[in-house]
């Protein structure tokens, strides 16, 4: 029987959630939305990963797909007392040792740690300055987005500092490649060495998650560092109703839940809330690596998502994040015909830029 | 465990579902297990799991159980604390969740028609933009279905106003175990006086007649307002005395909740959590009565004041001050705004996990009852978690008790004391001029065993089942029979 120590170390909690079957994590799970069986919610995966500990249940092909159908978008642990992202990373772990992991995201992991970045860059961004920023893999492939956010920076007095950059490797660490993961962590912290004792800004909800709980660091989303500053800012309003997506980095995560309510409120727009928000935000369907290996389901979490702002009657969402503008945009095209109409989506530093003098 | 030959017969006849049916180990054990007291390791794997979509659907697969005389159990919530969703007989465990539309909101009938997989949560979400509500609430209303409400005629917060399920229910329509889609009950009406009343069979039948797949629904105004306070008493009968002088006074109660002391600290944890200390209650008091009221601002204002003469008049009862506590409660049985990773479970349930005998008796009988629950607990060496005395029949005091332990699960030895207990409890209620349970159900742990509350017309439930379900494929094991507690009286 195999030895399993990773996912051992987790045994009280797994047993914990057997026990107990609140499902609280359950039906609001974006996974389960789509698939509605347990056994993609929080409490069925639980079941599985006792399963594997007991020997009921052997590694296999489907077993690990049904594992990476995961968003780790955190949704269950907000509702829970449990770890209960840490269990689904062991697992793919585990299943990785017994020789059961995704070619693509073998090769996802191979290209950044040969390369050092997850996404083809056309020509890294780099900018003299006096605050470290951080962009990480997903903007520094959009130079137009950076452009916007250094132009939002430089409207508020900020005078940001973009040195070279390797990507931060959450991905590696999330789809169970642990030992390769800390090789990435090394490497960045010898590329990004000059700046890991200051403050550092970033833009990226996922990266400024990753650096600070997994690398320790000093970091500041920068749309906290606007939104400190939007008092003493000239501001030409935006008259409209929309609504706000929080990316599960961001909100749920890191707690960045009001700063963008604030800034979206003094840019003169009225902003409605969906049902899931803030902490209890539902995934874009771009988390975890799904996007790679079952581009339906995430097509579907991104739908699902659409409809939920267009249950509150709003036809714009915005968001903060490199991911979760395209992810969702993508959901609101196959949606349109059904729908009758295009739900869109809008870059949060966009909207800054546009309004502020 | 059914025969693989049999099983991959019926397997194959379930390809019209694609992936929705499944043999797969992973997805069996997935479903492997329900909230109720039962070995730590314990684990009781369906043969196949299917998601249909419809009830047409659910007839097809009902009919391939037919033919291999293959069990069916309707899976929903997962919450149910007696092995109603139990698969040990194996067979085909049907997950209703896949039937989660609103097929009609109906605002001028105030009716909503729903497929039965949907959660009242969800249910009440779309209700919401109509001004509208399900007011059956259920602490699981977050995983509970409307299809689960009626199968286990679960508990409800607001029973005391509203009443339960059936006080909501006017249609269904059930799959029953002949592999047909029979409508029951009354369409949009509240009532009909015309044939026998077979819907309400349906009703904490726990999907031992057939799967229920369409619901219809009496809803109502969401309230402007909603203001809950609590009150100490010295006994528990002052407590349930003083609720039924408040309603007779002619007010409308929301909501009415007798705890005995222990059972607050249960849901006082976001209060400790906050305070850093246990909540002040005055040391004679032996319990505690939460009432809720919601309307109109200006009549919830009069009913508070109203409820303060009497209570505090007529009883002695005092008021409890600290609205802290008050709220906290409220958070923890209503809102469900437990904070992340502090709520009162499952970190209250990693030595030992919630368990309950949920008997009623009339309201005469609480104290006796009480005192069984005392001495019971400590003859199978239960440790106490504490009672709770919901009301659940509109206007009047309804006791529906949850007498309330922690569960030491960790031998079977342990897990059957706790059944042990389960038993005597449920012979005192009957003795009492009560019944077993009132709101978790018998599942696998009371069938057979009710036979000593029910007498001949058990038999006659017999009858009626055979007539639903002449093949026994609908949820076997459960109803008429108990792995946990013996027959006998």
């Amino acid at each position: 029987m195999t030895e399993y120590s990773s996912l051992k170390e987790y045994v009280d909690d797994i047993y914990t959630c057997n026990r107990t079957r609140c499902g609280f994590c359950s039906v609001e799970c974006p996974v389960f939305r789509v698939k509605r069986m347990e056994t993609y919610a929080s409490r069925g995966r639980m079941l599985i990963a006792r399963g594997l500990l007991e020997g009921v249940l052997e590694p296999s092909p489907e077993i690990q797909e049904v594992m990476d159908d995961c968003l780790m978008c955190g949704y269950c642990q907000a509702r829970c007392a449990l770890d209960n992202l840490h269990i689904f990373s062991a697992v793919r772990q585990e299943l990785r040792e017994a020789g059961f992991a995704s070619p693509k995201h073998e090769k996802t992991a191979n290209k950044i740690l040969d390369e050092g970045t997850l996404f083809d860059r056309p020509i890294p961004y780099r900018r003299v300055g006096t605050t470290p920023l951080y962009l990480g893999c997903a903007y520094q492939s959009k130079p137009q987005e950076v452009q916007t956010i250094v132009s939002v920076l430089e409207k508020v007095g900020i005078d940001p500092l973009v040195s070279d950059e390797v990507c931060c490797s959450y991905i590696v660490g999330a789809v169970g490649f642990d030992d390769e993961y800390a090789q990435a962590q090394a490497r960045f912290r010898q590329v990004y060495g000059s700046h890991l004792d200051k403050e550092i800004l970033t833009v990226c909800p996922t990266c400024t998650a990753t650096l600070r709980d997994e690398y320790h660091l000093n970091v500041k989303h920068a749309l906290v560092a606007v939104a400190e500053k939007l008092q003493d800012m000239r501001i030409r309003p935006l008259s409209r109703q929309v609504t706000y997506h929080d990316p599960c980095h961001l909100g749920r995560m890191l707690g960045v839940v009001d700063e963008p309510r604030q800034i979206l409120r003094a840019l003169g727009l009225e902003v409605v809330e969906m049902e899931h928000h803030g902490i209890f935000s539902t995934c874009c369907g771009g988390g975890g690596g799904v996007l790679e290996v079952d581009r339906n389901l995430a097509i579907e979490v991104s739908k699902n998502r659409i409809r939920d702002a267009v249950a509150v009657g709003v036809s714009t969402i915005v968001t903060a994040c490199p991911t979760c503008q395209p992810t969702l945009l993508r959901g609101a095209g196959r949606l349109a015909n059904e729908l009758g109409q295009f739900v869109d989506v809008v870059d949060l530093w966009e909207l800054l830029d546009q309004a502020l003098d | 465990m059914n025969d693989q030959e049999t099983v991959k017969a019926a397997l194959a006849d379930l390809a019209f579902l694609g992936d929705r049916a499944t043999g797969a180990g992973m997805h069996r054990m997935a479903y492997s297990r329900d909230w109720s007291p039962r070995f730590k390791d314990m684990a009781d794997l369906p043969d196949i799991v299917v998601v249909p979509h419809d009830t047409e659907e659910v007839v097809q697969i009902v009919r391939v159980a037919l033919k291999h005389e293959l069990p069916v159990i309707p899976f929903a919530g997962g919450t149910g604390m007696g092995g109603g969703i139990v698969a040990w007989k194996g067979g085909i465990m049907l997950e209703t969740k896949g039937m989660n539309k609103v097929l009609e909101v109906d605002p001028a009938n105030m009716s909503v028609t729903v497929q039965t997989g949907i959660t009242i949560w969800e249910l009440n979400e779309r209700l919401a933009p109509y001004g509208l509500w399900l007011p059956h609430q259920p602490e699981s209303k977050r995983a509970c279905t409307v299809g689960a409400a009626i199968g286990c005629d679960n508990d409800s917060t607001f029973g005391v106003r509203y009443g339960k399920i059936l006080d909501c229910l006017t249609n269904a329509v059930v799959v029953t175990g002949r592999g047909e889609a029979v409508r029951l009950g009354h369409r949009k009406a509240s009532f009909s006086s015309t044939g026998y009343k077979l819907m309400h069979l349906l009703v904490a039948a726990e999907g031992t007649l057939g799967v229920v797949t369409e619901a219809t629904l009496r809803v109502v105004t969401l309230p402007k307002t909603r203001e809950v306070r609590a009150w100490v008493f010295r006994t528990l009968i002052d407590g349930a005395r003083a609720l039924e002088r408040t309603l007779a006074s002619g007010m409308s109660v929301e909501s009415a909740h007798l705890n005995c002391r222990q059972r607050l600290h249960f849901y006082t944890h976001a209060y400790r959590q906050k305070f850093g200390k246990e909540p002040e209650v005055p040391d004679w008091a032996e319990s505690i009565l939460f009432l809720s009221f919601a309307g109109d601002e200006d009549v919830v204002q009069f009913s508070l004041n109203k409820a303060k003469a009497i209570l505090e008049g007529e009883f002695q009862a005092e008021f409890v001050q600290e609205q802290e506590l008050v709220e906290g409660y409220w958070d923890s049985k209503h809102r469900l705004a437990f904070l992340p990773f502090k709520q009162k479970w499952p970190d209250s349930q990693r030595e030992k996990k919630f368990g309950a005998a949920d008997v009623g008796v009339p309201m005469g009988r609480l104290e006796e009852m009480y005192r069984a629950f005392l001495d019971l607990s400590s003859k199978y060496d239960q440790q106490i978690l504490g009672m709770t005395v919901y009301n659940e029949s509109p206007n009047k005091v309804s006791p529906s008790i949850s007498f309330a332990i922690f569960v030491d699960d960790s031998t079977h030895q342990a897990v059957q004391k706790f059944y042990g207990y389960v038993r005597e409890m449920s012979l005192k209620a009957v003795e009492l001029e009560g019944t077993m349970s009132t709101y978790i159900g018998d599942g696998d742990r009371l069938g057979g065993f009710n036979e000593c509350e029910h007498g001949l017309s058990f038999q006659y439930m017999k009858e009626l089942k055979a007539l639903f379900d002449p093949k026994n494929i609908m949820n076997p094991g459960k109803k008429f029979e108990s792995r946990w507690i013996s027959a006998k009286c």
